[in-house]
């Protein structure tokens, strides 16, 4: 299970789990470096997802990503989650956890959403107290995924990608680029995708995710149920010239196929991944 | 107040109240300068969205509820309680916590339907239920000269009490088989809900099984009762059940819950 790219080239690239492939990972070793986990899919209190997690935990390096923490949320986070997440973390040792750049709900209510925040200045405030709220319970830098929106605010003060640095720059945390969600906001709300990647902190990103949205014409939705596309893939070419080489992954959490299906997915990730850097290198 | 100086607080105090809102209405402090797609459109994406996932949660927990209703009948349902059920769960699992006693609610004159759907609740919360040692016959041997000591369930036991033939209408939906005809039952039964293993597991209980089980879950002793301040198990069984041999309905009852491995292998004295 390794890459073409050496020992250089770090962890390599990655699937998220899902439990239609418990058994494919289970049964024999896959040509995947690292899987990245829901955390939230297993902060539960026992039974087959925490056997199976740790089954497969002994064979593959994991990641861990959540959907809940809601870091821009105004009433700060929830310290039985952040509790709850430390533990799977102790459980996991994971090579980095990572969570949304969003809100999900206040005053006790949950959206299940990753809800776009406002870039001002006030919103950042909040977010690195809720960063720093959340690093201190897990001692080590969370990744902040940026979220694929389908709203703009009448209130932002700064672009997303502004917003970002200055994140990365007030609480020293990771970024989590999701060059599809890049892609689906650049398109929703008219800006250039370039532009984002290249507003991002170099040294700060920690992954990559990849995945596939819907076309609705008139704007995009990030479903992950479809196959990357060819725009996306271009897009992450750009991102492997900028950033050089990151730990990337495929996100698909609808209509999901056969693992050697994904795979297939993934090599093409490898595939541009090695022509890139090589060509970079070669340069 | 200009948009310009919203707070934080209020966006989303407003964003969460026209997603709550029981119609989408749009929202003044959204951008519409893109792709000139209006704010109300913008704004509905999430608002469907909310709706949308929550009712997958609801179809994915009751899936047997849902078959019984048809889709049709289940979606409505499903969408008046996300109406008036907002989530306060972290976990989006646990957000169908209270959608068995509302359909007992909207559907008086078809309890079945409830019944079919704690069913199902009670299953999916003992799929990730905590996890316990499990009491083997030798545990049981070790501590059986001991008669005052409690036995402990594992965590994952529940039970739930049926009027109607419902367990048989989720087993003839488990088995894609047409449900056979709802039935009033002369008499509730009991049905005993835990996991074994990685799998959830049910079965129907004797009066006199569902009785012990509940003097087990209450801290009844096995035997001796001194100093207890609760009757021994032998003692209440032998009350409610006077024709009934007790010790040796019992022992058949230990065994059985061995193999079920509904023992938990922690004890006390």
């Amino acid at each position: 299970m390794t890459t073409g790219f050496g020992p250089g080239f770090g962890p390599g690239f990655g699937l998220g789990l899902r439990t239609q492939h418990y058994n494919d990972f289970i049964a024999e070793p896959q040509p995947v470096d690292w899987l990245e986990v829901i955390s939230d899919n297993y902060m539960v209190d026992g039974g087959k997802p925490l056997a199976m997690l740790d089954q497969i935990r002994a064979n593959y390096p994991m990641v861990m990503h959540g959907v809940s923490m809601s870091i821009g949320s105004i009433n700060g986070l929830d310290k039985e989650y952040l509790r709850k997440l430390k533990i799977l973390e102790q459980r996991v040792e994971p090579m980095w956890v990572s969570d949304h750049l969003c809100w999900s709900g206040v005053h006790g209510r949950n959206l299940h959403d990753l809800l776009p925040l406002p870039y001002t200045q006030e919103a950042l405030q909040v977010v690195t107290r809720n960063v720093e709220q959340a690093q201190e319970v897990l001692q080590r830098p969370l990744a902040l995924e940026n979220v694929s929106s389908y709203v703009e605010y009448e209130m932002s003060e700064m672009t997303e990608w502004e917003f970002l640095a200055e994140v990365v720059q007030a609480t020293g945390c990771q970024l989590l680029l999701d060059i599809n969600n890049i892609y689906v906001s650049a398109f929703n709300h008219d800006f250039s995708p370039t532009s984002f990647i290249e507003g991002v902190p170099l040294d700060s990103v920690a992954q990559f995710h990849l995945a596939g949205h819907l076309n609705n014409g008139d704007h995009l939705i990030d479903t992950h149920d479809h196959p990357v596309c060819d725009d996306v893939w271009d897009l992450y070419r750009q991102a492997l010239l900028h950033f050089g080489y990151v730990p990337t992954m495929i996100e698909r959490d609808d209509n999901i196929p056969s693992l050697p299906e994904l795979i297939d997915e993934l090599n093409v990730a490898r595939g541009i991944a090695d022509d890139v850097l090589n060509t970079k290198i070669a340069l | 107040m200009p948009v310009t100086y919203m707070k934080l607080a209020e966006l989303q105090n407003d964003f969460q109240r026209a997603l709550f809102d029981t119609e989408c209405k749009g929202a003044d402090w959204i951008s519409e300068s893109a792709r000139g797609l209006s704010a109300r459109k913008r704004l509905d994406i999430y608002y469907n969205a909310y709706r949308l996932r929550l009712v997958d949660v609801l179809l994915d927990t009751f899936e047997h509820t849902a078959i019984y209703l048809g889709d049709d009948w289940f979606n409505q349902i499903a969408m008046e309680y996300v109406q008036s059920h907002p989530s306060t769960y972290k976990n989006i699992g646990l957000y169908g916590k209270d959608f068995p006693g509302f359909l007992a609610k909207q559907l008086p004159l078809d309890k079945e339907v409830s019944e079919l759907a704690l069913m199902d609740w009670k299953l999916r919360r003992a799929f990730d239920g905590a996890d316990s040692c499990v009491m083997t016959l030798e545990d049981l041997q070790l501590l059986a000269g001991n008669e005052g000591f409690r036995l402990h369930t594992v965590p994952t036991l529940t039970t739930c009490t049926q009027h109607f033939n419902s367990l048989e209408i989720w087993n003839a939906i488990n088995q894609d088989q047409t449900p056979p005809v709802v039935e009033q039952l002369p008499e509730s039964i009991d049905i005993l809900i835990w996991r074994k293993g990685h799998s959830p597991h049910f079965r129907s209980l004797a009066k006199i099984e569902s009785a012990a089980i509940a003097c087990v879950c209450a801290g009844n002793t096995l035997g001796d009762t001194r100093g207890a301040t609760l009757e021994s198990i032998g003692t209440v069984l032998e009350k409610d059940f006077p024709d009934v041999d007790v010790a040796t309905e019992f022992g058949v009852m230990l065994h059985r819950w061995l193999d079920d491995e509904i023992l938990s292998a922690t004890s006390d004295m």
